[in-house]
């Protein structure tokens, strides 16, 4: 075994420009990333916005959305469209979580939490307060402080759309470099700590067929 | 080709980690030390290959290369392929740590059965037969997986044949290109270190 070990070098670099080619190629055959779903949702208003999409950016159409309150009750559930998006109405002031399924066993969720409804209905009692003040000292009418309410809520969305887009393209970006080269790095330091474990293994073998060796000279 | 948490049941997934983990003991006792590089290196190759997406349909495929891996390491390709699926999924979070041994099995043993189908074909014919199979050979692998992926699926709910026409359609493009890609890297292999091919008959 040990008079037929060929040079690991040369298997070593041979194989390695074999990898390096591999990647090289097929990296131009697409630059984007793969292989996990992820979900995004945002409030705008009363309607909740979902996408789903893989890494890189591609659309994950047709895929079952499901929402779900903290008891665990589905509360309603859809289809993204070709655009990978599904939205719906706020159906429960609650912390909503929404799992997407993708076909090929893809799955991931996301949480709104009840925060992200804004003051709408879960502080009605404040602005109402606030409006028996205010309406001492001026002349508005509910029906002009819920207008009022409803355009600033208007006016946020179309301000924050940027804003939420910005956050939706951050989060499509694939793995970074660092990663990569650090689970080649992984791959090697594993594959060499087995190596180096084997070749002790191997040397202890040999040492101790060499003492039964010599304990044999010793007896002939 | 990387199931995601919380899809499938238990069952599924003990019997998955518990048919890995034996492959992995046969791997592991089958890889000799002269082979640790090899199998080094083409674990690196599986890892990175999971990113090279190929753009079709209505989800995400990418390059699996598990035809590859089998034809050259034999059984170690099931440790080789569990350590690349451990890591895509630590560091790209492909799969999930539960899901680890149902979608190492899925890719691994489609590797294992190509390389016991075309293994010594590859290696003693001439050339223009070696090349269509080591077509073959990646063309395979990945089918295999995508069957095998489908029949996990069953336990969800979904229908065996429609799990399985969506994956396999899905996956066309990717079993030609690796089709493609098997044959040219065997086909260097040939030219430059043949015993590499003849080597894993002796051996494994």
């Amino acid at each position: 075994m040990l008079l037929d070990r060929k040079p690991l070098l040369s298997w070593g670099a041979t194989l390695t420009v074999l990898a390096l080619g591999i990647v090289v190629a097929l990296s131009m055959v697409s630059q984007v990333w793969a292989h996990k779903v992820n979900v995004f949702a945002w409030v705008e208003g009363d309607t909740v916005f979902v996408e789903g999409y893989f890494p890189g950016g591609k659309k994950s159409q047709d895929s079952l959305v499901e929402v779900f309150n903290p008891a665990g009750t589905k509360l309603l559930e859809g289809r993204t469209n070709e655009k990978g998006e599904f939205s719906f109405k706020i159906p429960e002031r609650t912390d909503l979580k929404i799992v997407l399924t993708s076909s090929m066993g893809h799955k991931n969720d996301f949480i709104v939490p009840a925060s992200d409804f804004g003051g709408v209905e879960s502080s009605p009692s404040i602005p109402a307060q606030s409006f028996a003040e205010s309406a001492k000292h001026s002349s508005a009418h509910p029906s002009d402080l819920s207008q009022l309410e409803g355009m600033i809520d208007r006016a946020l969305d179309r301000k924050l759309a940027p804003v939420i887009k910005l956050i939706r393209d951050t989060r499509k970006e694939g793995p970074t470099i660092s990663e990569i080269v650090g689970g080649i790095g992984y791959i090697f330091g594993l594959f060499g700590l087995v190596m180096y474990l084997k070749s002790r293994k191997n040397r202890e073998r040999g040492q101790r067929s060499e003492v039964r060796g010599q304990q044999n000279i010793a007896k002939q | 080709m990387h199931i995601s948490e919380g899809v499938l049941s238990a069952p599924v997934l003990v019997t998955g980690a518990a048919l890995t983990l034996a492959g992995v003991a046969v791997g592991l006792k089958k890889m000799d030390y002269e082979k640790i590089p090899q199998v080094a290196v083409l674990t690196s190759a599986f890892f990175v290959a999971s990113l090279i997406r190929v753009p079709v349909g209505p989800s995400a495929v990418h390059l699996v290369l598990n035809g590859l891996l089998g034809i050259i390491l034999g059984w170690a390709a099931f440790p080789a392929i569990l350590v690349g699926v451990a890591l895509q999924g630590l560091l790209f979070q492909f799969g999930g740590l539960t899901t680890l041994g149902v979608n190492t099995f899925i890719m691994a043993m489609p590797a294992i059965l190509c390389h016991y189908l075309f293994g010594r074909g590859i290696a003693y014919k001439h050339s223009g037969v070696a090349m269509v199979l080591a077509f073959a050979c990646g063309f395979f692998a990945v089918l295999l997986s995508s069957l095998l992926l489908a029949l996990c699926l069953i336990f969800t709910g979904e229908s065996f044949l429609q799990a399985a026409k969506v994956l396999v359609l899905a996956h066309l493009p990717v079993m030609v290109l690796e089709g493609v890609v098997v044959a040219f890297c065997l086909a260097f292999l040939m030219k430059v270190k043949p015993e590499l091919l003849g080597a894993t008959h002796a051996t494994g």
